[in-house]
């Protein structure tokens, strides 16, 4: 079955390229369809990557096992988060798709950490599965050059490496469960947890990657020929419940925002009306649950079994096993507006379904709670995310990218920021354009790539805020300022209309400073005018408007009120005046931490060679740090600088030997731009001034080190 | 390249004696954490400048101590007072001053490189003094107190230089070995004294305040959706303000450690004709001061430098203290007051033969001498020889102690009661220094008391901005824990979120 974006019909395919050859598959040569990037997927990460790549301008194509399932919310109802709503901020910002599907899919808009700072305030929803579901297929099937194709991925095609890339292989396309063959310029997997995936209730175990969902094997094996190296990680899932057949009456209950905070830069407001909004309930587990838990615990073979458990606790199991004696938090989430779907959050098991009836029912509210389907755990393959480059296209195979759970993280958001950086690079992969990075200097899913890349994982990684060095700086209000113009000018993922309103928001803010700042009166005076602020005294004369608005007691609208000429109609415009106010607040914690940014930043700019052999080369380096440097792989000295138990010294030696030893090796490779716009001078007056330290620093950016 | 070399061994002779100028090492009298200085620092709007000894450590003729980076220009100019800086690439004679204080440091040769033609490709300066640690302290706590600079990393003037490409091939060979080497020494410095009390201390601190970060970080991220209770928030407050003032207090501690390095300052005090200049060749074993049976025969000061017990001590001869007539004399006496004044420990000698002999008379003729101070003092009753009779009520008196400081009895022309009088010192030096293997820890290292002000600076910053903003709050303790960090080593993210999983129940 061939579904096609609708608009357009699509080009046929090429005819294969010189010293082509196929590697995998007998299947007939001409009549294979040839697609700019292949994507294998439609989970959070494929939807983005593939709309990505479609949106940059790529011929691309949506391979999933059931259209139907595409935007299925296979675990929790809800999106965002503390970390996870900087990440959708930041996939927006790149004109993703799941803040938008977001903002017209959620039943209960909260914003988490709102009395801490606007640096850590958590835009969340929880969403109506159904809706998200049917929006998301109407947005990828409407997306223009994307074409989506039911079917399942057994094998790749690969050719000889291109001489100037490392690797060994390049891609050149999939070969499909029918046996038939698509030819691809670049192909990103991103198939979650089905890569030999296992569910495991109580102590059966069955192939599924979803469960209800066939495993992706073929492809597995295939990886493991290829000479990935593959680790095995574990999640779970909670039972879901009935509604009507809980106790709400004692619970605690959680209200939504009104109004509701949108996602999406581009929403001025979510489709919900505010008071149509659905309600959360909040209840504990009791010791009952322990006691049951502890008993069975013999049959409990996904907690008992060795695969490496994250610290954190995945499971009611490892909560009561590892923190004992004590009531553990149990969030009753609606699925939707019609759904009659509990989804207790916080209990995960793996328990046999009659046991998970017990603990249910030992929880105050849930007595008589119907489960409608049984927690289960997932085991599945993933692959180390150091054979990536920060671009997520692996080392070993060329045009070959990966994307979200495959590459160790959980959480729909951390998935879909890989799946818009895949997308794009496997895009301008293909289009011989420069790979776009974003640094951690600029955004959470930089930091979220950069750890990945740099230092692999061990569990499940998930995005938190304090893994961010410049929490200050990269804030959920300011997404669109630091990767829009990006987006839009090296990517050519941004549509214009994004790109014209961010370059207006921008505009509006630059202005919005400068005449806050050229505002300026006596202490005595501002005293007067905005009695509310506790100036203190001892403060400098005089005291500009931008001054005053740092106070946590003074805002826009009370300022404007005292000087409607000319604040008035900076107040107007409420996501103008309470961005300004952000700023104020924070202008001198993010010019502080400027200075580190530059500084990660130069050495991001001092790139590595991706082919040195770290065994054979003569620097002065222990055997302790080759080993390091030959698993990590880093990219340049900043990730290197990152790495535990990387010397001072062995950093130099390693700067020594490459200057001597490449000094004249060609392919002075474009280098991926980061940072262009840095967080902190974003809007300040400084802008002119950074944009020459830019400058100057930018023949140092072409200084590739081979 | 970095740090402050091992701890200066105590000196026996010091300058002033053999001919130099003396050192002027009396520290900074700013030890406090200066919030003012850190404002001043954390808000600078340049790029940051690094400074070190670039020289080696240890004792040497000359210390090079170099600075690179956009702040150079500005640090020269504040250090030398001269808003002129001299021809690039040409030595020049300068006084090199402590900018807060104007207090002289030194008189060294400084060099102005401008860049990008210089060892790094930045501004760069560099300050060749003399290499006693007191001047070379001196000169590092004043740079580091100059807004937007800080002390480098292991290696970073080399990579710095890497960057703008100013390291050729044959430059670069053997760079590697030398740093190397110098975090190798720095390495093994730090790991002694890590491995002592102080090492302790900080490590103790800062396993703290990790501790107290990790569950700050905690409350961010899990507070709404996890059991993160309200409660870890006061903990993690308390626990900053008791840190924050063992820091504090600890910094004012600062003075033992840099005593070591100047030597503590004891001056000789009395009425005239007691002995004071007796006892002042009697300590250094040779008749340094002009001693006559003459009342006020000492006019100015005498210094000498002295070892007593391994520990430092400038001695001071002053002028007998009366209402002097002869304008020579009153400003001899003028200028014994002031030394008074800025003591670490007094000696005040009397004639034993002509003071009471029961305690509170003692105390009289003491507070007649000196008004009361928190200076320690050590009470010398001179010229035992003297005594007859009386002599065993005053050797009670001297014995039963209390309320009175220290007393001895002395005979400078027989020596008598020598032993007695030098345990006495060594014990007060003891205290004033900090013993460095059994006593309480002490700062011996600028850089270290640089990173603990600024640390100390950043707490403070955390409980003012903790009910506005927890977001920025926790950005002070990060900036707390880096500062602290640069002592003890850094704790990396993964250090952290290993504290809040294991302390709190955290959900997928």
């Amino acid at each position: 079955m061939l579904l096609r974006g609708c608009r357009r019909r699509l080009a046929l395919p090429r005819a294969p390229r010189p010293g082509h050859r196929r590697a995998g598959s007998e299947v007939g040569a001409a009549a294979a369809p040839r697609y700019e990037v292949v994507v294998i997927g439609g989970g959070h990460a494929g939807t983005e990557a593939a709309a990505a790549a479609a949106r940059g301008g790529a011929r691309t194509l949506l391979l999933t096992h059931k259209i139907s399932t595409i935007g299925e919310m296979s675990c929790n109802p809800s999106f965002g988060g503390i970390g996870k709503g900087h990440l959708m901020r930041e996939v927006d910002a790149l004109d993703g798709l799941c803040g938008r599907v977001c903002d017209r899919s959620g039943v209960h808009y909260k914003v988490l950490n709102r009395c801490k700072g606007p640096a850590v305030w958590g835009l969340r929803a929880q969403i109506d599965r159904g809706l998200y579901r049917a929006n998301m297929q109407k947005e990828i099937l409407n997306t223009p050059l994307l074409t989506v194709h039911e079917a399942s991925v057994e094998d790749l095609l690969l050719t000889e490496p291109e001489p100037d890339h490392p690797g060994k292989c390049q891609v050149t396309g999939v070969v499909l469960g029918n046996g038939s063959t698509v030819h691809a310029g670049s192909v990103i997997l991103t198939t979650g947890t089905f890569l030999r995936g296992m569910v495991l209730i109580g102590l059966e175990t069955h192939p599924a990657g979803r469960l209800g969902d066939q495993p992706a094997v073929g492809l597995a094996q295939t990886l493991e020929k290829l000479g990935f190296a593959v680790g095995r990680l574990k999640t779970g899932t909670p039972p879901r419940l009935a509604k009507d057949t809980i106790d709400f009456s004692g619970l605690q209950e959680r209200v939504a925002d009104n109004p509701p905070v949108p996602f999406s830069f581009l929403s001025e407001a979510v489709w919900i009306k505010p008071e149509d909004q659905l309600l959360c309930y909040l209840t504990h587990t009791t010791l009952k649950a322990q006691e049951i838990i502890c008993d069975n615990l013999h049959l409990n073979n996904h907690v008992r079994e060795t695969t490496r458990g994250p610290r954190y606790c995945p499971s009611l199991e490892s909560k009561v096993l590892r923190f004992p004696n004590r009531q553990h938090q149990v969030w009753l989430e609606p699925e939707g507006l019609e759904s009659n779907v509990i989804y207790p959050q916080g209990v995960s098991m793996t328990l046999p379904p009659e046991l998970q009836e017990q603990v249910i029912r030992s929880i105050p509210g849930l007595e008589k709670a119907k489960i409608l389907q049984p927690g289960y755990g997932v085991q599945y393959d993933f692959l180390d995310p150091r054979q990536l480059t920060p671009s997520l296209e692996s080392r070993l195979v060329q045009r070959l990218f990966f994307a979200g759970q495959i590459n160790g993280t959980t959480g729909y958001e951390e998935a879909a920021a890989q799946g818009v950086i895949a997308g794009i690079n496997a895009c301008l992969r293909v289009h011989g354009k420069p790979p776009f990075i974003v640094s951690r200097t600029e955004g959470y899913i930089g930091v979220l790539i950069d750890d990945l890349t740099t230092l692999g994982t061990s569990e499940p990684y998930r995005m938190f805020t304090s893994r961010v060095e410049f929490r200050m700086s990269l804030r959920p209000d300011n997404a669109d300022a630091r990767l829009t113009h990006r987006g839009f000018e090296e990517a050519g993922c941004v549509s214009q209309q994004r790109y014209e309103q961010a370059v207006k928001m921008r505009a509006a803010l630059e202005g919005g400073i400068a005449t806050l700042k050229s505002l300026q009166f006596s202490i005595s005076k501002w005293s007067q005018l905005v009695p509310e602020v506790p100036i203190s005294s001892s403060r400098r004369l005089p005291l500009s408007a931008f001054d005053v608005l740092r106070y946590p007691e003074a805002n826009m609208e009370l300022l404007a009120r005292a000087v409607p000429e000319p604040l008035g109609k900076l107040a107007q415009w409420r996501q103008l005046a309470e961005r300004l106010k952000i700023e104020a607040a924070y202008e001198w914690c993010v010019e502080n931490q400027q200075q580190e940014i530059e500084e990660v930043r130069r050495d991001e700019a001092l790139r590595l060679p991706e082919d040195l052999d770290y065994f054979a080369i003569d620097a002065s380096l222990s055997s302790e740090v080759r080993e390091k440097l030959d698993s990590n792989r880093p990219q340049t000295i900043g990730a290197l600088s990152r790495i535990p138990g990387i010397t001072p010294a062995a950093i130099i030696n390693l700067l020594r030997f490459v200057k001597t030893n490449h000094q004249k090796a060609e392919g002075l490779k474009a280098l991926p731009q980061t940072g262009k716009y840095l967080p902190g001078k974003m809007y300040s007056e400084k802008a002119a001034s950074q944009r020459q330290i830019s400058a100057k620093f930018s023949e140092e950016k072409q200084e590739y080190l081979c | 390249m970095v740090g402050l070399g091992i701890p200066a061994p105590p000196l026996s002779h010091m300058g002033g004696v053999d001919g130099g100028p003396p050192h002027p090492c009396t520290p900074s009298p700013c030890c406090l954490p200066c919030p003012r200085c850190a404002q001043r620092l954390c808000s600078a709007a340049w790029g940051d400048t690094i400074f070190a000894v670039s020289s080696g450590h240890g004792r040497c003729g000359v210390a090079v101590i170099r600075t690179s980076g956009p702040g150079s220009r500005g640090a020269l100019q504040s250090l030398t007072g001269r808003p002129a800086l001299p021809p690039p690439r040409v030595l020049a004679l300068r006084r090199i001053r402590d900018p807060a204080t104007g207090e002289p440091l030194d008189r060294g040769l400084v060099v102005w490189f401008q860049g990008p033609q210089s060892f790094t490709g930045e501004d760069c300066a560099e300050l060749h003094v003399h290499g006693g640690p007191a001047v070379v302290s001196g000169v590092l706590r004043a740079l580091g107190s100059l807004p937007g600079l800080r002390p480098a990393e292991p290696g970073e003037f080399t990579r710095r230089a890497f960057r703008r490409g100013k390291l050729d091939l044959t430059a670069a060979e053997g760079l590697g070995d030398l740093i190397r080497a110098e975090t190798e020494a720095q390495r093994r410095q730090a790991l002694r004294q890590m491995e002592g009390e102080l090492g302790r201390l900080y490590q103790r601190w800062s396993n703290t305040l990790t501790q107290a970060l990790a569950h700050l970080e905690a409350y961010i991220d899990f507070s709404e959706d996890d059991n993160v209770e309200e409660e870890v928030l006061s903990q993690v407050d308390a626990t900053v303000r008791a840190l924050e003032e063992e820091v504090g207090s600890h910094l004012q501690d600062g003075r033992r450690g840099e005593l070591l390095r100047g030597g503590v300052r004891a001056v000789i005090a009395g009425p005239p004709n007691v002995g004071k200049s007796s006892l002042l060749n009697l300590l250094c074993q040779r008749p340094a001061a002009i001693v006559s049976p003459v009342a006020g025969t000492t006019r100015d000061v005498v210094e000498v430098a002295l070892n007593v017990g391994g520990y430092p001590l400038v001695l001071s001869d002053t002028a007998g203290l009366r209402d002097a007539t002869d304008p020579v004399e009153q400003e001899g006496v003028s200028r014994a007051r002031d030394r008074l004044r800025e003591a670490d420990l007094v000696l005040a000698v009397l004639d034993a033969a002509a003071v009471p002999t029961e305690p509170a008379g003692l105390g009289a003729a003491l507070g007649s001498l000196q008004p009361p101070t928190t200076t320690p003092c050590i009470l010398v009753l001179n010229k035992a020889d003297l005594l007859k009779g009386n002599g065993g009520s005053l050797r009670a008196a001297c014995a039963q102690g209390h309320p009175l400081p220290p007393v001895t009895l002395l005979s400078c022309k027989t020596g008598e009661g020598l032993d007695r009088l030098l345990a006495l010192l060594a014990r007060e030096l003891a205290r004033l220094c900090g013993d460095p293997l059994s006593g309480s820890p002490s700062l011996t290292q600028s850089r270290h008391s640089l990173h603990l002000r600024q640390c100390a600076a950043a707490l403070a910053r955390y409980s003012r901005e903790r009910r506005s903003d927890l977001g920025l709050a926790a950005e002070r303790l990060r900036v707390a824990r880096r500062h602290l960090g640069s002592i003890t080593g850094h704790v990396s993210t993964e250090d952290v979120l290993d504290i809040i999983f294991r302390d709190f129940c955290v959900g997928k």
